[in-house]
């Protein structure tokens, strides 16, 4: 499993504090109020897109905000540094690295692949690397982690192998044995596979991937570096980078991790050639290593790089801290994915352990979700008529294989529901009932074009 | 001369709105309200660093960013594209520029420095540049440019040549002459050069440059592309990009401009080469024309971007608007800096009409500042015992050249003040009495770091 239960009374994640002993803890009241901030009549069922953030971070993050504005020179000269150095310190144990010059903090996950894959097209440039090195990727990686790969590999003249991953999913296994074919198709026109580039947890569709095992497999294979995405990680699956063992390991923490949009860490582990990673946009601290690059890139708000002390505060104000939070969050996530369907007469599109804080779950067939455009369009249709919030998935079905069924026909689309602190029974309900009314109403999505 | 003041009641620059004819026009009370935040004591005469916002903007900001955080999905599919656009159609109108897909966002100057150095160095790399090709620039360019040249330009094999300019400086024609003749010296070794890249306000010591006159040179020279670093610019001094003439220009919304930090606008001339001009932080938007790309790169806080047209609303407020706002600038930081310059029986760094809102004021030879180091403490102790916050320049003495002197010696150093419209006469009579009081105590630069 990617995450430990709190087992006798410890806490699985190194934080800085420790869990309140006392029963004061958070209650459903003040939970309301921290996030009383969101559209009251919406079903937020989306948290991986956007994260969330509470009242109490938001007031932090002004209180930063000010202090720049009051006297920005002093701000820069005597606080920004120091500020950005202690949120990495707490990184840095949260995830169980070794250095805190390892911790980088930069914008979010799309940064940190701008990161990694320039140095990729500066190797090729520079003849570090041959025409038709590989990078090796996901078939469901990130949009703009592929266009980052166009941009910067394929540009300079290197290839992409594409991994495709089997969904739904029924085990760990399904994925390590496709992910070993892959790599042995790749390697056989004798090609060197210089990055390989894994999420830990799928965004469409999403899956908890069993990226130790794969990391194992990249090293016993020869690939020469491996970089995590692992944009939903941090606050919904426990992170330890040294046990993953990648090379560069980046999360969001505005999307689990309640921080104000937008902050990310990027963990690069030491090595020789760890000093010749560069944020893109170059400042005058070019040269004294990624962390101090990146907490210089010119005037900006860097407020929400400064507040996870005050994130740690929140977190540790729920029963487990942390990882009670996730623990929760993983619990009812199953809970609500197993009662929707059941409720449609669908599927889930992964097994309970392989879905931290978000599962798939099977939309009825009679909806006829035959293409992209037809998951937007439902998507928008659930926004705007039902004040449901929750991304849709398009299975596209493959070539001879037998897809899902329910007991009308195949199951091509699902949605990807989340489950965070703020979330109620009352949300997936609206759910399961807009649903239903669609079919009942007889609605398919290409109907839902005209309205 | 680089700016013009409103003739016959006209404006110079393209507003979408027009000033207010009526006598309600913002009050002083109504200028101390909107600059509250700012701390009070602090006698604040560097807008050139930082900038400033006012509070109405800040609030609209506010608006903003809360209107993402109560429901991210519906503002990111209904509302940011749209917003950033119409920002983009008002710095369209205040620049000149002929569409507005010439006109991008991004978040300052030295993102839009790494944007064209990096295509700088995709050229070298794809064999369209040879070795040894030039990059030309100005001695006293923001170190931040200087990196990225070296980042880009000097790691992919391109060589720079640096052209330095007088200082202090009494023509435009002494620097006209001196441009000349470094790209004489430049093209002398037969080497091609690529880009040039000019400010048109240097950052320090800061001057206005001729910017038209040299975009002119640079065509007749043959000079590829020319790149105008215009940092400092709108606000300050009236901007016409097709007056200038540069294939890039570039100026922070959030110095002179009202804006809170940070945004700044990139024109990009359309060209057949334009369309290869990327963001560096690759997104799904990847090739859709640089606009587009910078207008989404991963999840942030874009609220900056958004708050242009609450920005025209409150310049709007001015006599003269824009323009007034400008014209008062200039002439009380003349007045200010003649005031000093009298006072401490020293001198100015450039005439009136090369100075827009800031200017240069030479300290008294007594405080012997004779390094970087001296003018950092100096610096220091000016903000940690008087309240003062004003950045300072050490002019390093030319070989074989005499330098400017007060009565007792060489003018070593000097104050950069500014004035913008938070800005009062004790400002600098508070600065005026500090330096007077330490010459007074006999105090040089040395002896202020023991204290």
């Amino acid at each position: 499993m990617q995450h430990e239960d709190p087992r006798n009374g410890e806490s699985v994640h190194r934080g800085s504090k420790k869990s309140k002993l006392s029963s004061k803890f958070i209650t459903e009241s003040d939970i309301r109020d921290e996030f009383s901030h969101h559209h009251p009549s919406v079903a937020r069922i989306n948290n991986g897109s956007f994260g969330s953030c509470p009242g109490s971070v938001l007031t932090a993050q002004r209180h930063l905000q000010m202090q720049f504005l009051r006297q920005p020179d002093a701000f820069y000269f005597n606080t920004l540094r120091d500020g950005i150095t202690a949120s990495r310190k707490i990184i840095k144990d949260l995830i169980n690295a070794d250095h805190v010059d390892e911790v980088s903090l930069v914008d979010n996950a799309t940064t940190a692949a701008a990161i990694v894959l320039q140095r990729i097209g500066r190797s090729f440039a520079e003849g570090k690397f041959q025409k038709n090195d590989t990078v090796l990727m996901l078939h469901c990686a990130f949009q703009a982690v592929k266009k980052s790969i166009q941009a910067y590999v394929t540009r300079a003249g290197g290839s992409v192998i594409e991994v495709r991953l089997p969904f739904p999913v029924n085990s760990e296994e399904e994925i390590i044995s496709e992910f070993k074919k892959s790599i042995e198709e790749g390697k056989s026109n004798g090609r060197k596979i210089r990055l390989a580039i894994i999420d830990h947890i799928t965004s469409m569709p999403s899956v908890v991937i069993p990226v130790k095992e794969l990391v194992r497999i990249c090293r016993e294979e020869g690939i020469e570096q491996v970089f995590v995405d692992a944009a939903h990680a941090i606050g919904s699956v426990k992170v330890d980078v040294k046990e993953v063992g990648a090379d560069f390991y980046v999360s969001n923490l505005h999307k689990w991790f309640f921080c104000p949009p937008s902050v990310a860490f990027l963990y690069c582990k030491k090595s020789a050639s760890s000093s010749d990673l560069h944020h893109p946009v170059v400042s005058h601290e070019y040269g004294n290593g990624l962390p101090i690059e990146s907490a210089w890139i010119g005037t900006r708000d860097y407020s929400s790089q400064l507040v996870v002390p005050a994130v740690l505060e929140f977190v540790n104000r729920f029963e487990g801290g942390i990882d009670g939070i996730m623990k929760r969050n993983h619990d009812e996530v199953v809970k609500m994915g197993k009662m929707l369907a059941e409720s449609w007469g669908t599927n889930l599109g992964s097994p309970p352990e392989m879905s931290p804080a978000m599962i798939m779950v099977g939309l009825p067939s009679r909806m006829c979700l035959n293409s992209e455009e037809d998951a937007v369009t439902l998507r928008s249709h659930l926004r705007d008529h039902y004040d449901v919030e929750v991304p849709i998935f398009h299975q596209v079905s493959k070539d001879g294989e037998e897809g899902v069924r329910d007991k009308d026909g195949f199951i091509t689309g699902y949605v990807r529901i989340s489950h965070q602190v703020y979330n109620t029974l009352e949300d997936y309900e609206k759910l399961r009932d807009a649903i239903n009314q669609l079919v009942e109403d007889g609605k398919t999505c290409k109907m839902l074009y005209k309205e």
